[in-house]
């Protein structure tokens, strides 16, 4: 697992696990439902996701929004998957980056600077194989077709296009 | 001073000595009035997108939140100001990564404007050039990607683009032609290449319906292109770098707008040309290059070009008495 | 030492001033017997851009008289009346402002006078003066821009070295900077001037064009404080005031009909307050002078200039001249303007401007006495300057 400070939100650190071949997706989604103190992460389709930037900007804008008082969802973490939508659907935005019942590869993230207790609790519940969070991996696992569908681009594999979604990102809810 | 009067006397004389500033008129707002904007190092040089070693920290309030000057936890280097252009600021730190630099444009509160206003064009502004920069990159028009944007609190993470600008650029080649006589047998070739990638890189803009609304030759970069070609192909021996080289990326879409109307395409050109005639007089002359190259960059271009006429003609000959 | 005599009415103000600059260094020799239309004029001297404290020339203002045009409150002010206006006044100008000078026709080096750009009968009535006066006291006449005389007046009085110039009045709204012996456009308005937007206004609201509807709506405007919303026309370094002006009319009538209980109050959103003409007054000088401060800053950052000059008669405007101070003061630069005295048309600016061009040899024959409606600053040769 890897610790990110975000520069400018640095006393926020984020600590993200990228977790291949997940077993208990079902089991992970369950506990989000719950409200299960113990599970407050971001958990992250990783089918969707382009890259570390697509990620991390996600992070920028939910805890900001948190800090300048806008937030639109529960807590920060779900703040991240919703920030990740180019709409304000809650429950479509869960469908399209969260964790479904068979999501195979998941990005953790909790906003919290206890890494290595973080790290033991996701280890211990999260039945996949931790990965480096990289770019190239990323890519590797990425669906075109759903990424196309959430963002309504064309093609998601350009500089293009990633910037483009970026960009949305930031435009939400203006 | 006394009004009503029709007939106003003035029968001052004064000495030989010259006039002093004081002498019937006001120095009007002087320097002791600080307001929020206590800069103590502004870039006073050129205006080029480059980091000024001379920048020093600017104070906390400087900066909207949750930007700080000072390196917080995850940055490698503090944030720095760049230049302080007429509406906004811009700084130069890193965005979501130590290694993703990023220009933050910040549009202060203007004191002179009445707070109503001044919050709500701020916010206008900030969205609209984000939509545009976002809109551009999509139809890939060559402008910095967005990566973030506060419109409540004033700012926009932009990509941040290397490079210098036109302005500079053509400044730097007076310079350049005395360093490089004796290599250099172009004439004004690469001065002409110039206004033609310019003229394609309005066309472009123009085409996917967006006006840029402030082009100077300040908005202009010229990106550099990735060294080492792809293909493993050579670069060839006998093309020169000139000062010219790169990709014409368009910046600083703060008074961008989102229109097709031939008349606002003319306007822009317009701009732009004015811009040229006043910035730089001694290559006005090779202006119509950048129309040639715009006029054969799209269809109904032309169209464009013939309005600009009438433009022109609004710009010499009206009278603004109505 | 050279005197000249200028004559201003582009619009509704006529002007006459009698100026005189100190001598050139080298007219020593120039003898006061010389008919001036045949001598050579001093050799060229130019004016020290780089030197703070000296304003080149030094001046002195031996007469400065304007007398104005006032139309009744609700009208604008016509060619064909302001023309006869000025035929009516000029003589009597010129006689007095002779007088105040103390100064003898033989005195005098040159005839200057308005060539535009403004009204063309009102120009027309006093360039016939000039004419006259030329050919009466056998003096070369000088046509002067009108632009261009507010800049160097402005130049003069302040001690400005090298600043953006906003030149604000009822005819012009133009952004300059000097460049290569030329007083440069950097923007301008596209449409109409902002002191036309003004005076315009002001006639929907009957308010009175006495002394100036500007300054009425000035003195109004400090009483009101609600700021309505009005379209924010900037566009790169021009602005546009037609469509700003459409809905303050709009707005106007509506306020008219509502106080003559034809329609409800119209109350402000936020604060239920109701809305009075001192409140319209606010909103748009408020609004067109922000947008006036806004151009001048582009333009001051995009040639990295640290003085304003304001000329022209909107340049009075106490709420302007404050608001572009707070604009300057946070960009470390200051602020110039003049008063009513120079600001205002007047006919100094006409007589100094044109002695500085009469001082390099600049004259204008009869046969090209014309006047035009349409004289761009751009056009003229500032030869004076470096």
């Amino acid at each position: 697992m890897e610790t990110i400070l975000l520069p400018h939100l640095g006393q926020y650190p984020l600590q993200v696990g990228l977790f291949l071949d997940v077993q208990n997706a079902r089991y992970l989604r369950q506990q989000l439902l719950d409200g299960n103190t113990e599970f407050e992460y971001a958990f992250l389709d990783a089918a969707v996701l382009l890259s570390r930037e697509h990620v991390l900007a996600a992070c920028f804008r939910a805890i900001n929004d948190i800090l300048q008082g806008r937030m639109k969802s529960k807590n920060v973490h779900s703040e991240i998957v919703f920030s990740l939508s180019p709409n304000n659907n809650i429950s479509e935005c869960f469908r399209r980056f969260g964790v479904g019942e068979t999501t195979k590869n998941i990005v953790a993230i909790k906003v919290d600077n206890n890494a290595s207790q973080i790290q033991e609790h996701l280890q211990n519940h999260v039945q996949g194989q931790i990965v480096p969070f990289t770019d190239e991996t990323l890519a590797s696992l990425r669906d075109e077709a759903r990424v196309r569908k959430a963002y309504k681009v064309d093609s998601s594999s350009n500089e293009e296009a990633e910037a483009f979604i970026i960009g949305s990102m930031a435009l939400k809810g203006s | 001073m006394p009004r009503a009067l029709s007939i106003t006397t003035h029968n001052a004389s004064l000495g030989e000595a010259p006039l002093t500033p004081e002498w019937h008129s006001r120095t009007v707002a002087s320097e002791t009035a600080a307001h929020k904007m206590s800069f103590t190092a502004v870039p006073t040089a050129s205006n080029s997108y480059q980091l000024n070693d001379s920048n020093e920290v600017q104070p906390l309030h400087s900066l909207p939140p949750p930007f700080t000057t000072t390196s917080s936890p995850g940055q490698t280097s503090s944030t720095k100001l760049i230049r302080q252009g007429a509406e906004a600021l811009l700084y130069y730190t890193h965005f979501l990564s130590p290694s993703l630099p990023c220009a933050l444009k910040y549009r202060p509160p203007k004191s002179y404007r009445h707070p109503i206003l001044d919050k709500r064009l701020t916010r206008a502004r900030i969205l609209a050039e984000a939509r545009v920069l976002v809109r551009c990159k999509r139809e890939g028009v060559s402008v910095p990607a967005v990566l973030g944007a506060g419109w409540e609190e004033g700012w926009i993470a932009i990509e941040w683009v290397n490079g210098s600008t036109v302005r500079d650029a053509i400044f730097g080649r007076k310079t350049w032609r005395q360093e490089n006589q004796a290599s250099y047998e172009g004439g004004e070739k690469d001065l002409v290449g110039l206004m033609h990638k310019i003229g394609c890189a309005v066309g472009k803009l123009h085409q996917v319906g967006v006006i840029h609304g402030d082009l100077t030759t300040s908005n202009l970069m010229l990106r550099p292109t990735v060294s080492g070609a792809e293909g493993g192909e050579e670069p060839s021996a006998t093309s020169a770098a000139t000062p010219f080289d790169g990709t014409i990326t368009l910046i600083d879409f703060g008074l961008a707008a989102q229109s097709s109307q031939e008349e606002d395409r003319a306007v822009d050109l317009y701009v732009l040309e004015r811009a040229f005639g006043s910035t730089h007089p001694e290559v006005e002359h090779l202006f119509p290059e950048v129309l040639k190259a715009y006029g054969e960059s799209y269809k109904g271009a032309k169209v464009v070009l013939r309005k600009l006429e009438d433009v022109r003609m609004r710009g010499r000959k009206k009278s603004m008495i109505g | 030492m050279p005197i000249a005599i200028g004559l201003e009415g582009s619009a509704n103000k006529l002007g006459v001033g009698v100026i005189h600059h100190a001598a050139y260094p080298h007219s020593s020799h120039r003898s006061r017997q010389d008919s001036p239309l045949s001598s050579s004029p001093p050799p060229p001297l130019k004016a020290s851009d780089g030197d703070a404290s000296l304003t080149w020339p030094p001046v002195r203002i031996l007469a400065n008289l304007r007398h104005t045009y006032v139309s009744p409150p609700g009208s604008g002010f016509l060619p064909k009346d302001t023309a006869a206006h000025h035929r009516r006044w000029v003589v009597r100008l010129v006689k007095q402002a002779m007088k105040q000078a103390d100064v003898r026709i033989e005195d005098i080096d040159c005839v200057c006078f308005t060539k535009g750009p403004g009204m063309g009968a009102p120009l027309g009535a006093v360039a016939i003066a000039a004419r006259m006066l030329s050919l009466l006291w056998n003096k070369p006449l000088v046509g002067v821009n009108h632009c261009v005389g507010h800049i160097e007046m402005g130049r003069s009085i302040t001690g400005a070295e090298n600043p953006v110039v906003l030149y604000v009045s009822g005819g012009n709204t133009q952004i300059i900077a000097y460049s290569a012996q030329r007083y440069r456009i950097f923007g301008e308005a596209l449409d109409i001037a902002v002191g036309n937007c003004l005076d315009r206004f002001a006639r929907v609201l009957n308010i009175s064009n006495d002394p100036a509807p500007g300054y009425n709506i000035e003195q109004m405007a400090k009483k009101g404080n609600i700021l309505v919303e009005l379209p924010y026309a900037v566009k790169g370094m021009d602005v546009s005031f037609s469509g700003i002006l459409a809905r303050i009319e709009e707005l106007a009538h509506r306020l008219e009909s509502s106080a003559q209980g034809q329609s409800e109050p119209w109350k402000d959103e936020d604060t239920g307050e109701v809305i009075t003409r001192e409140d319209l007054c606010f909103t748009l000088q408020e609004t067109v002078f922000a947008m006036l401060v806004e151009i001048t800053e582009r333009a001051m950052a995009h040639v990295g200039a640290k003085q304003v000059l304001i000329v022209g008669g909107v340049g009075c405007n106490m709420r302007l001249q404050e608001m572009m101070g707070m604009m300057a003061a946070e960009r470390g630069g200051s602020v110039y303007a003049t008063d009513e005295r120079f600001c205002i048309d007047n006919g100094i600016m006409i007589a100094h401007a044109g002695l500085l061009a009469w001082g390099m040899g600049f004259k204008t024959g009869l046969d090209e006495s014309g006047c035009t409606q349409r004289f761009r600053t751009d056009e003229v040769w500032i030869n004076w300057r470096d």
